[in-house]
C-alpha cells in the first residue's frame, strides 16, 4: 500500500475547498481523477448570493457518495454567500480517486487556481517532496514522523495530536512554509491564494509516470 | 519347513531401511487448515531420513530418531477490522490567514484485509515401531514394514519459532498500511495471541503427522514365479520356481535379526 498524495486525484482522507468570491451560479461535476474531459455535464451547482455586509466567511461541507456511474453530493445544489467556502470530501471505502471540476476556470480540484485549498491526512511516515505537476516552480516538503507509539499513553498522546492541522500558504511562486514536519495521521491544508493553476503532487508519482 | 531363509542383522536392516526410506523421496501436499481463527492455505514438503534400527523379536522394527525435514509455505488472511479498534481522524480546524477557519470533516478509516505469506522449515525426530508384513500383490511377493500407531510428534520449540516468524512476516505488511503504524504493537500482539501456540499445534499437527502416520516402506520385492537357471540348450530348459509362501519375522539367534523364509515349489 502507498499513501498517494496528489491534489489532482482526491482520496478518502483528502478534502478540496473552494471559495466563491462573486455572486452567480457555478455548476460542477465530480469525476474519476483525470476523467473530467469525458463529459461536459456539470450536474451540480453552487448558487452564490451577494454577501451581506459584515458577514464573515462560512464553510459549507459537501459529502460525496459513490453511486453507479460516479459520485453524488449529499447536497446537489447549495446556496451560499459570496466569500464562503465549500469543502468536498468522499469518506466512502469504495471510492476511487476523483476530481471536483467546475464550469469556470478557477474552480477545479484538478488545477488549483485561487482562493482554494487541498488537505491531506498523511498515513505513512516519510519525506514527501511535493511539486506542481503542471511545471510551476512552487514546491515543498512534508516530513511525516512516526510518533513512536509504544504504550497506551503514547497512543492517547498521538491521538490528541491528530486534531492539530498545519497550513501551507501557496501562491504562484512559493509555499510558506516550504518545509513542515508532522506526525503520522496529521492533516496539512494547502491554501492556494493566487496562481495560474497548480497541483500539489508527490514528486514520486511523477517519477513513476515518466 | 522353509526352503529358503535369508537373514539380516541390525546393521544390515539399517542399510535396507536407509535405501527404502530414501526411495520415498520428498513428498508434497497442499490444502487448507485452521490457524487459530484464520484459514491458511498451505503447501508442505517432507523428506524422511532413517534413524537407528532396533530389531525387537518377535515382529517389531523400531526406528529411533526417524527424522522428518519439512518446509511449509502458507498464507492466511486477516480482516484487520476484526482485531483493531475503529479509527477516525478527528475534525481538523485550521485558521487560514485573511480567510478564516476551515475544518475538515471527521474521516473514519476502514482497516483492510491483509494476506500474510509465511515460509518456514524445521525438522522433527520421532521413535516409531513398525511391523513386518509379507503379502502377495499381483504376481509379486512384497515385504514391507508398516508403522504401528501414530507417533506423538512434539512441536514445542517449532511453534515458538513459527510464531516469531509470523510476527516478523506480518510487521512489514502492517507498516505499509496508512495510519496503522501507531497501532502496530496492538495489531501484532492481537494476531499472535489469536493464533497462539495451540493454534499452531492444531495447524501443524494434522498437516505433518500424515508424513509419519501410516508410513509403509517396501523393503523387498520378488516375483512369485521366477527363473533360477536359464536354458542351456534344446534339452536343458530354464528352471523356474514358485514362491508359495513368504514370511518375515524378527528373531534372536544370538543377535537380533530380520529373517525372511520362503516355501518354494518347481
Amino acid at each position: 500500500m502507498y499513501d498517494e498524495f496528489d491534489s489532482r486525484a482526491l482520496r478518502r482522507t483528502d478534502c478540496f475547498g473552494q471559495r466563491f468570491m462573486k455572486a452567480g451560479t457555478y455548476r460542477y461535476g465530480v469525476f474519476p481523477a483525470n476523467g473530467q474531459h469525458l463529459s461536459l455535464e456539470r450536474p451540480f451547482a453552487i448558487k452564490v448570493d451577494e454577501a451581506r455586509p459584515g458577514q464573515r466567511m462560512k464553510q459549507h461541507t459537501v459529502t460525496l457518495s459513490v453511486v453507479k456511474g460516479g459520485f453524488k453530493p449529499d447536497k446537489p445544489e447549495i446556496t451560499i454567500e459570496a466569500g464562503d467556502m465549500v469543502v468536498w470530501n468522499c469518506p466512502e471505502k469504495a471510492m476511487t480517486p476523483y476530481a471536483v471540476v467546475g464550469d469556470k476556470e478557477f474552480f477545479a480540484s484538478s488545477r488549483l487556481v485561487n482562493e482554494c485549498g487541498y488537505s491531506h491526512a498523511f498515513g505513512l511516515p516519510g519525506d514527501y517532496h511535493w511539486v506542481d505537476a503542471f511545471g510551476g516552480p512552487v514546491q515543498g516538503v512534508v516530513r511525516v514522523r512516526d510518533p513512536g507509539v509504544k504504550t497506551k499513553d503514547d497512543l492517547e498522546k498521538w491521538r490528541q495530536t491528530l486534531a492539530q492541522g498545519t497550513v501551507v500558504m501557496i501562491d504562484d511562486q512559493q509555499a510558506k512554509p516550504r518545509e513542515i514536519e508532522i506526525f503520522v495521521g496529521q492533516t496539512v491544508f494547502f491554501a492556494v491564494t493566487k496562481s495560474a493553476g497548480l497541483s500539489i503532487t508527490d514528486e514520486r508519482l511523477l517519477e513513476t509516470r515518466k | 519347513m522353509a526352503e529358503i531363509t535369508a537373514a539380516v542383522d541390525e546393521q544390515g536392516a539399517n542399510k535396507l531401511l536407509d535405501a527404502a526410506i530414501a526411495a520415498i523421496g520428498t513428498q508434497v501436499k497442499s490444502g487448507s487448515g485452521s490457524l487459530g481463527p484464520f484459514v491458511a492455505n498451505y503447501t508442505i514438503s517432507g523428506t524422511l531420513t532413517n534413524g537407528d534400527v532396533d530389531l525387537i523379536p518377535p515382529s517389531t522394527i523400531r526406528i529411533v530418531d526417524l527424522r522428518l525435514d519439512w518446509q511449509i509455505d502458507f498464507s492466511f488472511g486477516i480482516d484487520l477490522s476484526d482485531i483493531l479498534p475503529d479509527f477516525c481522524l478527528p475534525q481538523v480546524c485550521i485558521d487560514i490567514p485573511c480567510v478564516g477557519e476551515v475544518c475538515t470533516p471527521k474521516i473514519c478509516i476502514d482497516w483492510p484485509t491483509i494476506s500474510v505469506p509465511i515460509s518456514f522449515g524445521d525438522f522433527l525426530k520421532t521413535t516409531a515401531d513398525f511391523e513386518v508384513v509379507a503379502s502377495l500383490v499381483g504376481g509379486d511377493w512384497i515385504v514391507s514394514i508398516k508403522i504401528l500407531g501414530v507417533p506423538n510428534l512434539q512441536f514445542g520449540a517449532t511453534t515458538a519459532a513459527l510464531l516469531a516468524a509470523i510476527g516478523l512476516a506480518v510487521t512489514p505488511i502492517l507498516l505499509a498500511i496508512p495510519f496503522l503504524g501507531p497501532f502496530l504493537a496492538i495489531a501484532v500482539n492481537a494476531i499472535l495471541a489469536a493464533i497462539g501456540i495451540a493454534g499452531l499445534t492444531g495447524f501443524l499437527g494434522p498437516i505433518i503427522t500424515p508424513f509419519v502416520s501410516g508410513l509403509t516402506f517396501q523393503i523387498y520385492k520378488q516375483p512369485k514365479n521366477f527363473e533360477v537357471l536359464p536354458a542351456a540348450g534344446a534339452f536343458d530348459p530354464a528352471v523356474d520356481i514358485t514362491i508359495d509362501a513368504l514370511a518375515a519375522v524378527v528373531a534372536n539367534s544370538g543377535e537380533d535379526e530380520l529373517i525372511l523364509t520362503a516355501d518354494v515349489s518347481p
